[in-house]
């Protein structure tokens, strides 16, 4: 059995959720978290984006505007997330990764999230106290 | 690779992000959690408190940086040099895969 850690952005939580139960898991814990990433070292990735925001500044100090927008997208600061455990039989793993990927990939290159697969030792069903497998 | 998961002090949480960007370990997912340690929490008059309100920095990181950010934590986290009860724990478990959603690539 494997733990699935997934950490996505807010407004995908309802296609992740959607995504889970059409690949077969749809038992999962949800959190919110702050998170970040890597740092941006390359700065082409944002650029589009800085130029969009930089727009929106317009009539404001451009300096600090600048300064402003730079600190929101070199990803120094902590963003909400929503992280998703789930816990699946080891021949699940590859399909639900894919779904959870295919349902959060999108244009802005980076902020996407992670997905981490980790082993999980044992599992046990409160009600019943059957173990492993059967219990999940 | 590794996962760790730090359990700090929720007024250290700025100094030990800090601390780890400028060591060059940008990326920490931060929950709010409560808990309590092996004191069974604080007894303060007749009340004991044993939810008490920490920080938990969750950490993917490959083999070979692990152990320099268990010291960087373990430094930043410290509330003296000798420390104190309630500074936190570490705790480092293995980690199979991890994967970028969005390259859809299998790596850190």
């Amino acid at each position: 059995m494997k733990e699935i850690i997934a950490v996505v952005r807010m407004n995908r939580t309802n296609a992740t959720k959607k995504a889970l139960i059409e690949s077969g898991a749809a038992g999962f814990t949800a959190l919110k978290v702050m998170g970040r990433g890597k740092l941006v070292e390359d700065k082409g990735v944002i650029a589009a984006r800085k130029a969009n925001m930089m727009e929106l500044a317009i009539g404001e100090d451009a300096k600090e505007a600048e300064q402003l927008i730079d600190g929101f997208l070199d990803g120094q600061r902590l963003f909400p997330r929503r992280m998703f455990h789930v816990i699946a039989k080891n021949q699940d793993v590859d399909q639900i990764v894919q779904a959870i990927m295919n349902a959060n990939r999108t244009e802005n290159k980076v902020g996407d999230g992670k997905i981490f697969v980790l082993p999980i030792a044992e599992v046990v069903r409160i009600r019943t106290a059957e173990r492993n497998e059967v219990a999940l | 690779m590794y996962l760790i998961k730090a359990v700090v002090r929720p007024e250290k949480r700025d100094e030990v992000l800090y601390e780890l960007t400028s060591a060059g370990f940008n990326a920490a997912t931060v929950v709010d959690v409560v808990g309590r340690g092996k004191q069974k929490g604080i007894k303060i008059g007749n009340i004991v408190y044993d939810e008490i309100p920490k920080v938990m920095i969750i950490m993917a990181v490959k083999d070979a940086d692990k152990d320099d950010i268990v010291s960087v934590i373990m430094r930043a986290a410290k509330t003296s040099e000798k420390g104190a009860f309630g500074d936190g724990k570490i705790f480092v478990s293995p980690l199979e895969e991890a994967y970028t959603v969005s390259t859809g690539a299998k790596e850190l």
